[in-house]
């Protein structure tokens, strides 16, 4: 908790920064969130549009930014704080373009889960009879992070640009990819835009309402057994709690209710990584043992839970899935 | 946007809605985590709010560490309505943070509630 006030304080110039210089929380001006759909063939424009806000395809980057941030700590007492905070300054605006990169490519791990989730996430939606569009290059950032982070006022022209290209899509409905830029575009966005109407609805919602089903020997290709991790977010903030269960139980896995679920569901400890790793990681560890115990693979349907919560499977034995990389396992790219 | 007087205000007025049951604390994963130090749990996180506001703390590193470290996971909410107090925890965390967070990120170490 030493020099915590600075911290925070850098983490919240460093991010405001990075969105007023490019418009991306990480600060990375080369586009980095569409190399998943090459192959798709999805449109620009349409009814449905598919929004990933980058949350996906930033998990490498999120990943190597925690332990270059983490990295730097220890020199906090040689350079002093003020020091390192301007240096971790001039370093992000100058140089972590590179860098970054540099380190992601080798977050190999990571980079194929993200890509196979939302990978599958596209080809179930395909496969479900779902014509859905995606903006490629053009796909904005939410703004999550900012409002999180009680930014309330740096947040308001995030959500403006990113709520005005959305509208000029045209779509009428938003399907989005996780939880965070669910709650956003649901709950946030329309008190500060009141125009905003296209309907929000996260992608677990429109497949528990299709007939989604598989063969056997694709069910033989998927976990028999999983236990489930509720996201917080995703039960206490917007409710969607039966989808996965019903996505899952469609194609023949075994789900688990672990001793906190649902509602009561306990939190991987992500929020709060971005300047307590350390405490982080102890929520996670807690709640990776609450799960191990009831089967090894767990399923989650947050990518802030699937990072977290992947750095004990390990020490549990466990294998974390995204839900879409359990959809990727039945219907690979092509939703066949 | 309303004013930092009127939402200091209202902050005070939710807060002091609070019985001190603290059945909230024990649900609290950053509580639990810390091997009970109340000031990372929920009820410990609205009181240092209601002091920075009145006055009666000054903003510092371990303070900044207790409000900046909630997870916003609302666990406590759910336990705080299910014993028919119904304050919304982490919205006022949020607020809190909200009054903060522009200060902090212009300055670092003058920023104040």
């Amino acid at each position: 908790m030493q020099h915590s006030k600075l911290l925070v304080s850098q983490a919240l110039r460093t991010l405001c920064g990075n969105l007023d210089r490019t418009g991306d929380p990480l600060g990375l001006k080369r586009p980095y969130w569409h190399d998943w759909a090459d192959g798709f063939n999805l449109p620009a424009r349409g009814e449905n549009l598919l929004f990933t806000a980058r949350m996906y395809p930033m998990l490498p980057y999120v990943v190597q930014a925690t332990e270059m941030t983490a990295a730097a700590r220890p020199l906090l007492p040689a350079l002093g704080v003020k020091a390192l905070a301007r240096l971790a300054e001039v370093v992000t605006a100058l140089a972590a373009e590179p860098l970054l990169r540099i380190k992601a490519r080798k977050a190999q791990d990571i980079r194929r889960r993200a890509t196979d989730a939302l990978t599958g996430m596209a080809a179930a939606l395909q496969r479900s009879g779902q014509h859905v569009a995606y903006l490629g290059e053009e796909e904005p950032y939410s703004g999550v992070l900012l409002y999180d982070l009680g930014m309330a006022e740096a947040v308001q022209p995030v959500i403006r640009k990113t709520g005005e290209r959305l509208a000029a899509s045209g779509a009428r409905t938003i399907i989005t990819t996780d939880p965070h830029t669910t709650f956003m575009l649901k709950e946030i966005y329309p008190q500060h835009l009141p125009g905003f109407t296209p309907e929000v609805r996260h992608y677990l919602e429109v497949l528990a309402e299709t007939d989604l089903t598989v063969d056997e020997k694709v069910a033989s290709r998927l976990p028999r057994k999983v236990v489930l991790h509720d996201s917080c977010v995703m039960t206490r903030d917007l409710g969607i709690i039966d989808a996965v269960r019903t996505v899952l139980a469609r194609l023949g896995i075994e789900v688990v209710e672990p001793r906190n679920a649902k509602n009561d569901t306990a939190c991987c400890g992500g929020p709060v990584e971005y300047a307590y790793p350390a405490l982080s990681r102890s929520v996670a560890a807690i709640r990776s043992r609450e799960l191990a115990e009831f089967a090894e693979n767990v399923v989650v349907t947050c990518p802030i839970c699937l990072i977290n919560l992947m750095k004990h499977e390990a020490d549990t034995g466990m294998r974390v899935w995204d839900a879409g990389e359990i959809l990727f396992q039945a219907f690979g790219r092509n939703g066949a | 946007m309303r004013d930092d007087q009127q939402i200091r205000t209202d902050l005070l007025k939710e807060i002091a809605k609070c019985r001190a049951c603290r059945f909230c604390v024990d649900v609290c994963p950053t509580y639990q985590a810390s091997e009970g130090v109340e000031s990372l749990s929920s009820y410990g996180r609205l009181q240092i709010t209601k002091y920075l506001l009145n006055g009666m703390l000054a903003f510092d590193d371990p303070l900044t560490y207790c409000l900046y470290s909630c997870l916003q996971c609302r666990r406590c909410e759910r336990m705080c309505h299910s014993k028919g107090q119904a304050i919304d925890i982490c919205a006022l965390i949020q607020a809190g943070r909200e009054l903060l967070s522009a200060r902090l990120a212009e300055g670092g170490s003058h920023a104040a509630l």
